[in-house]
């Protein structure tokens, strides 16, 4: 039988949902265009080339180099892209993912990227083409709701903050917003104003938000129900203290 | 902040702190606000929310009007007030038991969601170093703990009680 990695334990739905994530078992739930994409992200005109930061690795005379032979160049690098970010927001309101997850989902499954995880936002560092397939992967699926998770390059404050009445997370410089069924931006994610309204997709209910976080909260699925996930983090603790992680001490002594 | 009506000592007031579950919108603050003006017997009132700004202010679009949806002038007993936060938190002094149970009860009809209600001392009792700083040795005591320490006591609104009101 081939090897299935188990990337999280835990038996409630919480833990279902981060192993899903993190090993890119998603659902597609809303289409958001290249165009509408770029435009929110706001690092280079929609329908523009990517810059380049140096040429195409083909033109370039690399010097031989085995691991290089070995591996394959992500799209961004072989064509010489500008290093560039996505940042998301997740409302701790039962937001389909946390920053700790897409960090995870990050490194796990792309190549050449840099994730960086502080305790409302994450971060992803990449070339701009890869960045992009990422930023879309994670919008267009179950990782996000547009209500709920939000891009926003500066003034990342919301997660924590109450939803606003229209369940919407608060943000102070009100790029995302509730337009009649449907959540749309009007700002790019440094809340420069767009000539367009980008729309996101229908938010989810809270009772399917319900279902699909990846937030142990204490009124939808408590951390201390997870006596699987609970007994795990003890035991990694525990080695930590006793072994400073060395494997095969444990058994030596 | 309204005129007292009549001489009440301090230890006879109470303070009450409304802690909605949801921000309020500028439609629902007005409405709230505006019953509990309409109330009477009201000291003082404080609004505690996230700020929103003019302007971005950093990053790339620093400098950009923001012009955000919640936003809005409140007209609060035929007077018009521009508040710079969204309505996250309110603390009333009111002079009597009765104005604060007619409070709750507006809060109940007029939030469409559930809300923490509490009674307590809320308000600053004695002036700081900053409050003699920002408003000298002879300050109202109406004005103490009415602002942030660094915020100017420019942001204290006044509303007139009508008289008429004054029937709780």
């Amino acid at each position: 039988m081939a090897y299935k990695p188990q990337y999280y334990p835990g038996t409630t739905s919480v833990a279902e949902n981060r192993r899903k994530q993190m090993g890119h078992n998603l659902e597609k739930l809303r289409e958001i265009s290249d165009e509408d994409l770029t435009a929110i992200l706001g690092h280079r005109a929609p329908g523009s080339d990517y810059p380049s930061t140096h040429p195409p690795l083909a033109e370039m005379e690399e010097p031989a180099c085995p691991v290089r032979e070995l591996v394959e160049p992500t799209p961004g690098a072989k064509a010489g892209d500008r290093i560039r970010y996505v940042q998301f927001v997740d409302s701790m309101y039962n937001s389909p993912s946390v920053p700790y997850v897409r960090s995870y989902y990050a490194a796990i499954n792309f190549r050449g990227v840099d994730p960086g995880t502080l305790s409302g936002r994450q971060i992803v560092e990449a070339r701009e083409r890869d960045m992009e397939l990422i930023a879309k992967d994670q919008l267009e699926t179950s990782m996000s709701c547009p209500s709920r998770s939000h891009i926003r390059g500066a003034t990342v404050h919301g997660h924590s903050i109450r939803l606003q009445e229209d369940g919407v997370m608060f943000d102070m410089l009100d790029r995302t917003k509730k337009d009649g069924d449907v959540i749309i931006m009007d700002k790019n994610q440094v809340a420069i104003p767009l000539d367009r309204k980008v729309s996101l997709g229908k938010p989810m209910s809270d009772e399917e938000l319900e279902k699909r976080t990846t937030i142990y909260r204490v009124d939808n699925v408590p951390y201390r129900t997870d006596s699987e996930t609970i007994e795990w983090v003890h035991r990694v603790f525990q080695q930590r203290t006793q072994y400073g992680f060395k494997p095969g001490v444990e058994k030596s002594q | 902040m309204q005129n007292p009506t009549k001489e009440i000592s301090e230890s006879e007031m109470i303070q009450i702190q409304i802690v909605p579950q949801r921000i309020l919108n500028p439609e629902t603050s007005e409405k709230l606000l505006t019953e509990i003006y309409n109330c009477g017997n009201i000291r003082r009132v404080l609004i505690q929310g996230s700020r929103i700004p003019a302007v971005v202010g950093y990053g790339p679009g620093k400098g950009q009007k923001v012009q955000h949806h919640l936003k809005k002038t409140l007209n609060i007993g035929g007077q018009e007030v521009e508040i710079n936060v969204t309505l996250s938190k309110l603390y009333v002094e009111v002079y009597n038991k009765e104005t604060a149970d007619k409070i709750k009860e507006k809060c109940e009809n007029v939030l469409p969601f559930p809300f923490e209600y509490y009674e307590g001392v809320f308000f600053k009792k004695h002036s700081t170093v900053v409050d003699y700083a920002k408003m000298g040795p002879d300050a109202d005591d109406l004005l103490i703990g009415m602002s942030d320490p660094k915020a100017s006591v420019d942001n204290i609104k006044f509303i007139e009680q009508k008289k008429s009101d004054n029937n709780c």
